[in-house]
């Protein structure tokens, strides 16, 4: 048997059809028809109506998935499934036939990530915002409200009639639902968009598992920032795997873990809310063996190799920003280059991923409603996404990436949910007809016909009129030609081929004619009455096209196509993604700085006229006539001062989503080095400052709070890539009125200590767990194999894994602390402990103590002069430094304040005004002595051959108040100079200026345009509370 | 130096027996004219005299010379040798809640932020705190003068200029209620909960909060031109607003604001407004310039307002009103403004780093405050006739490695230096050095 097969591409793309579709198709054409009776358990009222018919559509282009389309074809569906697709398939006998005259036929979209048909549960309000501190969800669930392994989103399931019909209109058959609460959130599960019953649209519970670092509903306080949600995480899977080793349920019988151990073969979908949440979760799903599957967030683009390594595929949200309102420049001033930017870039994001090689499908999740889906597409289109990837993104990609089962594409078998289009379905002017679902007919309009633009003549009676018809066939509208200039409207109205046409022939004409009748092909006849009542026959006959202004439209047009071609083009994607980023990494200089005062750090102290010499990230040689090879910069450092970089030791900046996990006294668990966050304009602000290392210090609300992130100010570098690699482990503790809740307001008086005593307690309690911890790990591991197989397994329990650290001296403390008594007491806890304390910060009320800080061998690491902020700071004093430096103590100064930070070189110079420090011992106080409270010391903060070139050349004494910091290098790297700034400045100016003016022609252009809003620089200190 | 240490010690028995009976005695008139003899003298008007001589006498200043053109008499001015020394007009610290608080965090020791939205009423004056901790760490920097500021609500009081040294309010008071404070209403307003901002939005209620604000100034006015008004405490207190014997202090960061503010005070008769705060003034200068406006200049060691403003932007706005010609002064404003604002002077120092002219940055803080704050008259300049408020310092004061303060007088009388902190320093040292 011979068929005629002819291949149609929906775009410019070349596609392969594969082989196994033709004989697919062949076999099919000639298959009988065999369906197996459905049965179900619900009862009929009435008599039963079982449609078994077959539904033929004819002489249609099938789009049978993105990449496969058969031009003039046949699809056949009988009781809700395709049975044939393709061409030469003949139409049985009795089949209920629909030529489509070639229109398309598409597969129904799915939208990867939805909560239609849903329940959400909401967020119970507390008469009393009281703490919450224990679970309160019913049932032997998880710890935590927060996790919810065992929603099932499949029970929760009820089809919504109004959303539906929005759904099936855009074109959307089926969602991926799910309930988006909590940390853990269950399963979801593929359902319909028909309107029969939750039975009849559930197609496939358990799709995925869900995760996200939003507590959600939940009330309980902890986790209460971002940090806290991964370490939630990280234990519930150490949890869930030692819960399945139990034997013994006697221990805990747990129905939330054992659902999140049942969940975990699934595809695991994690929603991360920007950038860097994609790379948190991607890093804890490393840990744990987990790809996740990504809901992004729109900023992919921004970090596209990044974004690849993950290795994950995303479900991409169309939500593109609306343009902002810039025409007044002073409101123009609020908008930021990087949300100007955005607008540029967002409609290309799927584009960078499709580039990149980055699976992905599409959601609506992010629209603000259903209308916005196709402009939003469109958008994408135009921004360079081709259609194929479009539809691949809505269609097989969804379904091959969560497993969904007979959806995605019209091959035989599979559910008959389609659309039937106007045109192409990425055609602006498409417009969607029919949507199919399993089998049912969801009929939106009538085909949109061709245009129409033709002169008709009108008679009536003995009258005769010229009109104009313009629009399409389907629905033209008209106007009456009285001469050249005049035109009068005509009220025409057009439906199911009968027509009523009503006008006035003069301006001024009250009484119109009115008339109705039928089409007949191009012209129109029927009857009518004239102004007077009086009834005649009348006629519309087409005269000739109305053809000279047809083409200056489309000239026209033409031309602004053109024009929005031009202005597709966009700026570079900028490393961080906001002002004063870098187009390119800049790279380590090879350098040396001539004949300037160097501040060594070292014996040799501060000397004069002498050179350093600066090459592969390293310091490589200091002295006076520095050798150095051929292509090496010289700078002439006469007048100048280098030093090496301020390290700051208690730093919150560039830290995301919560500085403080406060919400339980002991909280060693949590790692701020999990949220740094690269994109934080103070991180440049701070290079502008001398600024070339911070540790990013947990909060001060509880006795012990998180882990520390260490980072070099590698400006443009990712978190990973800003981690000191090997630095040692740091950890923050904190005494005094923040973790006794002073300060906290009346409802805030229950937890765990409320007073200096308790505090006390909470560390020796924590180390008492730690140690018998220890014990139980080592008696476990001490085992025989034989043994070990059949012991229970000791929990792993990552707070205490790090108080583990402490007591073996792997892990470093560096405290807050205001008042002696307090200080005094840890040194006492640490040493019953058998540990030594690392570090005081704040330590104000040091100087009281300084020798028993001396003899412990605790650092201090202050404020230059800060008090009077809180009763228990009422006897600091700004000679502390000083007084704790003359007994012998390591002293820093630290800023615990973004804007401080870039000003370090002038706090410690107080050293010298208040308590008469040397100038050279006061400059310690911000590079060397920090260094070697973090352990850094060997590697940087002085200026000495073979150390990281992490150096500051300043334009005076840096600790004068006239100095500024003209170079900063890290790692050999020049990440700020002065004339670097003056450059991205005048950079950033030309390209704000570019986003404006391309802004406010978008705004004319009739884009909608947003009021530009302050932005809020959210800044952390660690006495900010966060209940 | 065994007399140093018996001193210290008779000090410290003295001071121990009560924590809180730190505080200096202030100082008494001197019988005896004296003369400051070879410092450099920093006038406050912009201009320097090395080498100069400095006459006072009852309290105020009866020559400043240079040294060549004076005769000494030990016998009738005792001769303060200050050779190479800088000597300054006492810096001027508006826009402070220093005296009205005493720790941020014990609501008790709270008294700038009255309850209500409309309080010209309330005066600051009278509860100035002349026994605060705090003021002695303050004036040993060489900051001599504050201006005691209520905060909170949309008129939130009265002002004053205080001397940092008194027995009590009514000595130290240098102008009692100097201006009214307003906050301009924010034109933007926060979502979301501090530990998770959500976005700022147009505060929707600015132009009732503006009208609000026009309908009670009208009225204020509207009540001083009456010549029988019924008594109402509130209009009777804006009084001075209208004569123009108060400024009005429009305390407002953004450019749209500074203007919108600027012309309303215009169209309700205020006669003196002052900006205050003017984040973004740099942006208009020309109108201020124009319309004669005189700015307090927020915390120079600020962050920048938006993350695309230049790093530097705080640290050289002040640089920018001067250009053109815009008469401004520096407040210390902001968090932990009382005990910060005795680094006031660095900055200053900080605007200089960043391109405004030395004298000019110490003009800043001395005379243009002294203008602004209506006390020119007898502050704010080394000049014949004004107050003898001044002090020494071995080195640069606007420099913190330099800021040295060894005498200062406040209208003639000599300053205690002594503080609390100072005393808990030498305390704790004298046990180390045991």
């Amino acid at each position: 048997m011979e068929f005629n097969f002819s291949k149609f591409a929906p775009s410019s793309e070349t596609i392969e059809m594969t082989r196994k579709i033709f004989s697919l198709v062949i076999l099919l054409g000639t298959a009988s028809i065999f369906t197996i009776q459905a049965q179900t358990t619900f009862p009929i009222n009435g008599v039963q109506d079982k449609n078994a018919a077959v539904y033929a559509f004819t002489h249609a282009i099938v789009h049978v998935d993105a990449k496969t389309a058969f031009e003039d074809a046949t699809l056949l569906v009988k009781e809700g499934r395709v049975i044939a697709v393709g061409t030469g398939i003949s139409v049985p006998k009795g089949a209920v036939e629909t030529d489509l005259n070639g229109k398309h036929i598409y597969p129904s979209l799915i939208d990867a990530f939805s909560t239609y048909g849903v329940d959400q549960g909401k967020k119970e309000k507390k008469e009393n915002p009281s703490p919450q501190y224990d679970a309160e969800k019913k049932g032997a669930f998880a710890w935590n409200d927060a996790l919810n392994p065992e929603v099932s989103a499949a029970e929760k399931f009820s089809p919504e009639a109004k959303k539906a019909e929005e759904l099936r209109k855009i074109g959307f058959g089926a969602t991926v639902s799910l309930v988006r609460d909590g940390i853990a959130r269950g399963t979801s599960a593929l359902v319909l968009t028909g309107d029969g019953t939750s039975n009849e649209n559930l197609l496939q519970a358990n799709v995925a598992a869900n995760y996200s670092f939003s507590k959600g509903t939940s009330g309980q306080n902890y986790p209460s920032s971002q940090m806290g949600a991964i370490a939630l995480l990280r234990q519930t899977y150490f949890d869930a795997d030692w819960y399945s080793t139990l034997n013994d349920n006697t221990k805990e019988m747990n129905l939330g873990l054992e659902a999140w151990n049942g969940v975990q073969s699934m595809p695991q979908v994690f929603e991360s809310p920007d950038l860097l949440s994609i790379f948190r979760a991607d890093k804890v799903g490393d840990e744990f063996g987990k790809q996740y599957i990504f809901l992004g967030n729109g900023t992919e683009y921004r970090r596209i190799d990044a974004v690849k390594n993950t290795g994950g595929s995303f479900i991409l949200p169309l939500k593109f920003p609306d343009a902002l309102d810039v025409e007044d420049p002073f409101d123009a001033q609020l908008a930021s280059y990087e949300e100007m930017l955005h607008w540029e870039w967002a409609p290309s994001n799927a584009k960078a991923l499709k580039k990149a090689g980055v699976l992905f499908a599409f959601t609506l999740e992010g629209l603000e409603k259903e209308g916005d889906f196709w402009p939003a597409v469109l958008k994408a289109k135009e921004a360079g996404l081709d259609s194929v990837t479009a539809l691949e993104a809505l269609t097989t990609v969804p379904a091959k990436m969560l497993g969904l089962k007979e959806v995605g594409s019209l091959q035989k078998g599979n559910l008959a949910n389609f659309l039937i289009t106007s045109k192409d379905l990425f055609n602006e002017k498409n417009v969607i007809l029919e949507h199919w679902i399993k089998g049912k007919q969801y009929k939106f309009s009538e085909a949109e016909g061709d245009s129409i633009n033709a002169n008709y003549s009108l008679k009536m009676g003995s009258k005769s009129w010229n009109l104009e018809l313009t629009g399409t066939v389907d629905k033209p509208s008209a106007k009456l030609v009285k001469n050249d200039t005049t035109k009068l409207d005509v009220s025409f109205s057009q439906k199911n081929e009968l027509v009523t046409i009503s006008f006035a022939d003069e301006k001024e004409a009250k009484a119109k004619y009115r008339l109705t009748g039928r089409k007949d092909f191009k012209n129109y006849q029927g009857q009518g009455q004239g102004p007077e009542g009086v009834w005649a026959d009348w006629s519309l006959t087409y005269t000739s096209e109305i053809e000279k202004k047809e083409k200056e439209e489309k000239g026209k047009k033409e031309e602004k196509k053109d024009e929005v071609k031009k202005d597709t083009i966009v700026g570079k994607v900028v490393y961080p993604f906001m002002a004063y980023g870098y187009t390119e990494a800049p790279k380590p200089q090879s350098i040396v700085i001539r004949n300037a005062t160097v501040w060594t750090n070292e014996t040799d102290g501060i000397i004069e006229r002498s050179d350093v010499f600066i090459n592969n990230g390293k310091i490589q040689a200091v002295g006076k006539n520095v050798a150095v090879p051929e292509g090496t910069i010289e700078f002439d450092g006469t007048g100048k001062h280098v030093t090496s970089g301020i390290i700051d030791e208690h730093s919150h900046i560039a830290i995301s989503r919560g500085v403080n996990e406060g919400t339980q006294a002991v909280t060693a668990e949590v790692s701020i080095g999990d949220v740094v966050n690269s994109e934080d304009i103070n991180i440049y602000r701070q290079l502008a400052g001398g600024v070339t290392a911070s540790q990013l210090l947990h909060g001060s609300a509880n006795p012990i709070g998180g882990q520390s992130g260490i980072i070099k100010l590698r400006w443009g570098k990712l978190p990973e890539e800003m981690k000191v690699k090997d630095a040692a482990g740091h950890i923050k503790f904190a005494l005094g009125e923040n973790v006794k809740q002073s300060n906290w307001g009346e409802y805030y008086t229950s937890r765990f200590p409320q007073t200096r005593m308790g505090v006390e307690q909470v560390f020796y309690d924590a180390f008492y767990r730690a140690k018998a911890y220890k014990a139980e790990w080592a008696t476990f591991n001490g085992l025989g194999k034989k043994e070990k197989s059949t012991a229970t397994k000791p929990r792993r329990d990552i707070e205490l894994d790090i108080l583990v650290e402490i007591l073996d001296s792997k892990r470093f403390v560096t405290c807050h602390s205001y008042v002696q008594q307090e200080i005094n007491m840890l040194m006492h806890v640490a040493d019953s402990m058998g540990w030594k304390m690392n570090t005081f910060t704040h330590i104000l009320e040091g100087y009281k103590v300084a020798d028993k800080m001396k003899k412990h061998g605790v650092s201090g690491s202050t404020f230059s002069d800060w008090w009077a902020y809180k009763f228990e700071v009422n006897d600091a004093i700004p000679y502390n430094a000083a007084l704790m430096h003359e007994a012998g103590v390591n002293v820093g100064i630290n800023s615990d304040d973004a804007e401080m930070g870039r000003r370090l070189n002038q706090e410690a110079a107080k050293g010298v005004k208040y308590g008469g420090m040397s100038q050279e011992e006061a400059w310690k106080m911000v590079t060397l002595n920090p260094a070697k409270m973090l352990k850094l010391d060997k590697k940087t903060g002085s200026i000495k051959a073979g150390k990281d070139a992490d150096v500051v050349v300043w334009s005076d004494n840096p600790l004068s108040i006239y100095a500024k910091a003209e170079r900063t290098y890290v790692d050999g790297v020049l990440y700020f100079s002065i004339e670097k700034d003056k450059a991205a400045q005048n950079q950033l100016n030309e390209e704000r200026n570019r986003l404006i003016q391309k802004m406010i022609a978008a705004k004319k252009g009739g884009a909608k345009a947003d009021k530009p809003s302050k932005k809020e620089h959210h800044l952390y200190h660690c006495d900010t509370m966060e209940p | 130096m065994m007399n140093m240490k018996t001193l210290f010690t008779a000090s410290v028995l003295l001071i121990a027996t009560s924590a809180w009976a730190q505080i200096p005695k202030p100082g008494e008139m001197p019988a005896k004219a004296m003369v400051l003899t070879g410092g450099i003298a920093h006038i406050g008007n912009g201009d320097v005299l090395e080498n100069a001589a400095i006459g006072i006498e009852n309290g105020k200043i009866t020559f400043v010379k240079p040294m060549g053109s004076v005769k000494l008499n030990p016998e009738t001015a005792d001769i303060i040798d200050i050779t190479a020394k800088h000597v300054y007009p006492g810096f001027i610290s508006p826009n402070n809640t220093l005296g009205l608080t005493e720790i941020d965090a014990v609501r008790a020791s709270n008294d700038y932020a009255e309850t209500g939205s409309f309080n010209p009423e309330v005066r600051a004056v009278t509860s100035f705190n002349t026994d605060s901790r705090i003021s002695p760490t303050v004036r040993s920097n060489g900051v001599l003068i504050t201006q005691a500021t209520p905060r909170s609500g949309r008129i939130c009081g009265t002002s004053a200029v205080m001397h940092l040294d008194g027995w009590n309010w009514e000595d130290a008071a240098l102008k009692a209620d100097d201006g009214i404070h307003v906050n301009w209403p924010n034109r933007f307003q926060r979502s979301g909960w501090w530990a998770e901002p959500g976005p700022t939005k147009a505060n929707e209620k600015y132009d009732e909060q503006v009208n609000e604000l026009r309908t009670f100034l009208l009225r204020a006015k509207a009540y001083t031109e009456n010549p029988s008004p019924e008594f109402n405490q509130k209009m009777a207190a804006c009084k001075g607003l209208f004569n123009g014997s108060q400024n009005l202090y429009l305390h407002v960061n953004d450019a749209k604001g500074i203007m919108e503010s600027v012309l309303f005070a215009e169209s309700v008769g205020a006669k003196k407004p002052v900006i205050v705060g003017a984040t973004e003034a740099w942006l208009v200068v020309d109108f201020l310039s124009s319309k004669n406006i005189p700015v307090i200049l927020e915390r120079t060691h600020s962050l920048p307002a938006n993350t695309d403003d230049h790093v530097d932007q705080p640290f050289k706005s002040a640089k920018a009103l001067f250009d053109s010609k815009i008469l401004f002064c520096f407040d210390y404003a902001g968090d932990m403004e009382a005990m910060g604002s005795r680094n006031l002077p660095f900055t200053a120092g900080t605007a200089v780093a960043h391109g405004l002219k030395y004298e000019e940055a110490v003009k800043s803080i001395t005379l243009n405050a002294a203008k602004i704050l209506g006390v020119d008259k007898s502050a704010g300049s080394l000049e014949t006739g004004k107050d003898a408020t001044l002090f020494v310092s071995n080195g640069d004061a606007l420099d913190m490695i330099t800021n040295d303060v060894t005498h200062a007088w406040i209208q003639g009388k000599p300053v205690d230096l002594d503080n609390p902190q100072k005393f808990l320093y030498r305390k704790f040292k004298e046990k180390s050095e045991n």
